[in-house]
């Protein structure tokens, strides 16, 4: 009995034994669980450092989120952008063997020193070495496929402008920062760092591509010595194209001469002569004081306190007002500026923008010289575009403000059918007679050759001496010329201004022979770009219509019937 | 003892064993398998093949398999345990004459379905062994070190045959389930840790049998830093993986550190590292749960079974099961060096799937024949 007891207890304790170590094993597997949700907490949440090594954080960083909005023309076009480069660097510390890792490196980079690599990769003491900043991907593949360990790439983004020097003097460059060192990118610094979206800027890059070239070429005809040129968006102030000459690479823009870094389109002032005649002929118009039939002695030159004024085009006679504004004679302008009284003149170029800086998007404005007082004889070498000096710029956007009646402010930026606000300037009856007469300027002179085949330019040419010193400079011209087209309702100014053209065949290198005939082949080049119908002048239908806007709406409707 | 009452002694019918049938047990074993299925389909950039459709395969197979040995009675397991572990032992040795050279190992042998590996279903049969050997023992002989001496050779074979191969990792798992078959067994403490001492101290000898990369493994273990490129390059790859899953992951097809191939062996070791770098914390601790659940419950039935053999092979199993699952997170996650154990359910090889289902199976003939008293020589 005892011993049966015994040997049942014995089993019951064997039992409870066994079935206490089995929960114990359940506890210990209940503990394992609960250390491996613990180290899943570890790894997946608190894991820092392990996600910045991922291959999306790699790229993501250095790939997408660029810390400076990109730059594009009216329809798209990248003109600025970020880049992500690689960058060589080394860590000595897990560099095995410097001397054939430099071996290997130089054999990709054969500009690299190997005895500077080999020093550079054997201080232990380091963990991190520039080896070669800006490295090609194909010199980063060719290292990367070498395997040396210790040596990785670091990525940096660098700013880049695919159009290069096409768009230099309105975009500008940045420092290797990429901090905006001029252009827009300074201009625009700070929207340019916050933003993520692309800024959109007024310009077309094929207008912009079509000036340049008809620059550079003529510019290199005449052996002048750089130049300007401006197409402005009549209608809203919009800049489609902006050219100075010479230009450089913003890439190396360190290297960049200062002749070459200046923006003679918007910061350079010139005396622009014969252009002004155009606000001359306005104000004298929108006063009232002088008709289109009101005539001058222009036959003799003035002689006013020290200075002569004479004509180049000498007419010898009496010029009617569009005689006058047709043939560019000074001595008639100079007759009707003594016509009106200071303050007239002076309200007009203000209204006109001419006497303060562009408003443009540009750090590199010039600001306009005025005459020091508007006396009588300032006023008289006014009228003829001498004794006030502006910008490329400020005159386009003025000549917009005739041809329209109204005056807007010059941009780079694409306004994108939002409403621009116009100040009012000139009656459309001053307006429309100021189309007229630029139209029989390029119909009549020397302006001829500005006109570009059925697309109805008007314009004016521009020819001044060079001003050196306290007086000016016969054997240095700026020749510019001005065009807008259709004339019978502008929608597009076109300026261009060559810097000192040398003469050809003896002739003297005029606006209307040097600058006049590249904005003619603009023009035909950009108007079917810009969308502007060729008006057929002399098809039967429309020759002899008057110019003006119905007529023309008319006639282009004819124009389309006939077709 | 009477926990079913008068069930225990009742001789289940085919239809009851049916109807008494672990279905929710099947039900989590599905899921697991789902969440398996859709990985390995990751895996393979969103395919199919090669892994996905033949572990499904392998998958409806082993299911039918498992409710066949669920049925089966548990005294004819019980009589066929020495016979299951002498097969598998032989099978050992073929592979040791002639298996297929794998992965620089030798563990395969080729059957056409796919490349059956004895040492995965020697974890099952030693079990089986150990779990009939200790059922056959008195009680007050357990205590006894002579009676020891077949179980440790039981165990010894199977390891150094596995080890020559070579395959730590499974030598490592053959050798704790050894244990925890002795523990639960009720072997005096003072023998288990005095034996612990033994192996603790055999440790060096042991150290230069190992092959250098096997040494490697454990070096790297210690610091993977040590060798970023090298062997410790699955963990470093591992944990940048879990770690840019964070809290919710990248979404399924999503991972890029492994589809980028980053994650060395996606489909079968890291296959976990995967699942969190696509489902995040969540998705992983999901699984976790999911195999909790499953492990408890099978704990739950050793637990109930009135036979020592049932209690044993039982509890045998679910180690030889937590000790894949723990191993194989705990390896991932770098708590323990990388020794080659898969994710059971998960991983893609068809061995480890037919074996743990097979385990399952064992495990469920345990329940529905919890209530049978055997007899040490296996008669009811």
């Amino acid at each position: 009995m005892t011993s049966r007891v015994s040997f049942e207890s014995t089993n019951k304790k064997a039992l409870e034994k066994a079935k206490s170590r089995l929960l114990f094993g359940g506890t210990l597997v209940a503990a394992a669980f609960l250390v491996i949700a613990v180290r899943l907490v570890d790894v997946t949440i608190l894991n820092e450092e392990s996600r910045k090594n991922t291959i999306e954080t790699r790229n993501v960083t250095a790939g997408i989120k660029m810390s400076r909005a990109d730059i594009v023309d009216r329809n798209g076009i990248l003109l600025a952008t970020n880049l992500r480069t690689p960058g060589l660097t080394g860590n000595p510390k897990k560099v095995i063997d410097p001397i054939q890792a430099a071996r290997s490196i130089v054999q990709i980079l054969p500009e690299l020193s190997e005895t500077k690599l080999v020093k550079q990769l054997s201080a232990k003491s380091k963990e991190f070495v520039w080896l070669k900043r800006e490295i090609t991907p194909r010199q980063e593949y060719e290292i990367n496929k070498l395997g040396i360990i210790g040596v990785d790439f670091k990525y940096e983004e660098k700013r880049y402008w695919p159009m290069r020097n096409l768009t230099v003097h309105a975009v500008g460059y940045t420092n290797v920062d990429n901090k905006g060192l001029a252009g827009i990118e300074l201009f625009c610094d700070e929207i340019l760092k916050e933003n993520q979206k692309p800024l959109e800027l007024s310009l077309d890059v094929r207008v912009q591509q079509v000036l340049r070239r008809e620059m550079y070429n003529q510019i290199d005809k005449y052996k002048a010595i750089g130049g300007s040129g401006i197409v402005l968006d009549a209608e809203t102030g919009e800049t489609i194209a902006l050219v100075s000459l010479p230009d450089f690479m913003p890439h190396e823009a360190g290297t960049a001469t200062d002749n070459e870094k200046f923006n003679k389109a918007t910061h350079g002032i010139y005396e622009l002569g014969s252009i002004f005649k155009i606000f001359n002929t306005a104000i004298a118009l929108e006063s009232g004081k002088v008709k289109l039939d009101t005539s001058y002695d222009a036959r003799k030159p003035i002689y006013i306190s020290r200075y002569i004024i004479r004509d180049y085009h000498a007419q010898n006679k009496v010029l009617t007002v569009p005689e006058i504004f047709i043939h560019s004679s000074n001595i008639g302008s100079a007759l009707i500026a003594a016509e009106f009284d200071r303050s007239l003149q002076q309200k007009f170029f203000t209204d006109l923008g001419l006497l303060r800086p562009s408003s443009i998007e540009l750090a590199a404005k010039g600001t306009p010289k005025p005459p020091d007082n508007w006396k009588k004889i300032y006023r008289m070498t006014v009228s003829y575009g001498h004794g006030i000096s502006v910008s490329p710029l400020h005159a386009a956007t003025a000549v917009a403000a005739i041809v329209n009646g109204n005056h807007y402010q010059a941009t780079l930026l694409k306004k994108d059918n939002k409403p621009v606000h116009g100040t009012k300037v000139i009656s459309e009856k001053t307006s429309l007679i100021m189309r007229k007469l630029l139209r029989e300027v390029v119909l009549k002179t020397s302006g001829r050759s500005a006109d570009a085949a059925d697309y109805l330019v008007g314009g004016k040419t521009g020819t001044a001496d060079k001003s050196r010193g306290g007086g000016y400079d016969r054997s240095k011209l700026i020749s510019s010329f001005v065009g807008v087209f259709p004339i019978t309702s502008p929608k597009y100014v076109v300026i261009v201004n060559i810097d000192d053209p040398k003469q050809i065949n003896k002739l003297r290198p005029t606006g209307g022979r040097v600058a006049a005939p590249v904005v003619g082949r603009v023009i035909s080049e950009i108007a079917p770009l810009l969308g502007v119908f060729p008006v057929m002048v002399n098809a039967p239908d429309i020759k002899g219509v008057s110019l003006n806007n119905q007529t023309n709406q008319s006639s282009r409707k004819q124009r389309i019937a006939v077709n | 003892m009477s926990r079913g009452g008068n069930f225990g002694s009742i001789e289940l019918t085919l239809r009851e064993k049916l109807i008494r049938l672990n279905w929710e047990m099947f039900v989590i074993i599905l899921l697991i398998a789902c969440i398996g299925f859709a990985m390995l389909y990751s895996a393979a950039n969103g395919s199919l093949s090669p892994w996905a459709s033949k572990q499904m395969f392998l998958f409806s197979l082993g299911m039918v398999l498992m409710a066949f040995v669920a049925i089966i009675d548990i005294r004819f397991w019980l009589k066929l345990s020495y016979l299951v572990y002498g097969f598998n032992l032989s099978l050992l040795l073929i592979v040791e004459v002639l298996g297929s050279v794998g992965m620089g190992a030798q563990r395969w042998l080729d059957v056409s379905l796919f490349q059956f590996q004895p040492s995965e279903t020697m974890k099952i049969a030693l079990v089986m062994a150990l779990a009939r050997y200790f059922h056959g023992l008195e009680t007050y002989d357990v205590g006894r070190i002579r009676f020891l001496v077949i179980p440790l050779f039981l165990i010894a074979i199977p390891i150094i045959l596995v080890l020559r191969q070579p395959d730590l990792g499974t030598a490592g798992v053959l050798g704790l389930l050894g244990a925890v078959m002795l523990w639960l067994a009720g072997v005096r403490l003072w023998h288990f840790f005095g034996f612990a001492l033994c192996v603790v101290a055999s440790i060096p000898i042991g150290w230069q049998l190992l092959h250098s990369y096997q040494k490697q493994r454990v070096m790297t273990f210690l610091d993977p830093e040590s060798d970023p490129l090298g062997s410790g390059y699955h963990i470093i790859q591992s944990k940048i993986a879990m770690g840019s899953g964070g809290i919710f992951g990248k979404g399924f097809l999503s991972g890029t550190q492994s589809h980028l191939n980053f994650l060395p062996e996606k489909q079968t070791d890291f296959i976990f590292t995967m699942l969190a770098e696509e489902f995040g914390f969540i998705g992983g601790t999901s699984l976790i749960g999911l195999y909790a659940i499953l492990i408890f419950y099978s704990i739950f039935i050793a637990y109930s079974c009135r036979s020592k053999f049932g209690r044993l092979l039982a509890m045998g199993l679910v180690a030889n099961f937590f000790l894949y699952v723990f191993i194989n997170i705990a390896m991932v996650t770098g708590l323990v060096p990388v020794v080659g154990v898969p994710l059971p359910l998960i991983s893609n090889g068809g061995t480890a799937l037919i074996t743990v289902l097979i385990g399952f199976g064992l495990v469920m003939s345990c329940w529905l024949h919890k209530g049978i008293f055997i007899n040490r020589r296996g008669a009811a």
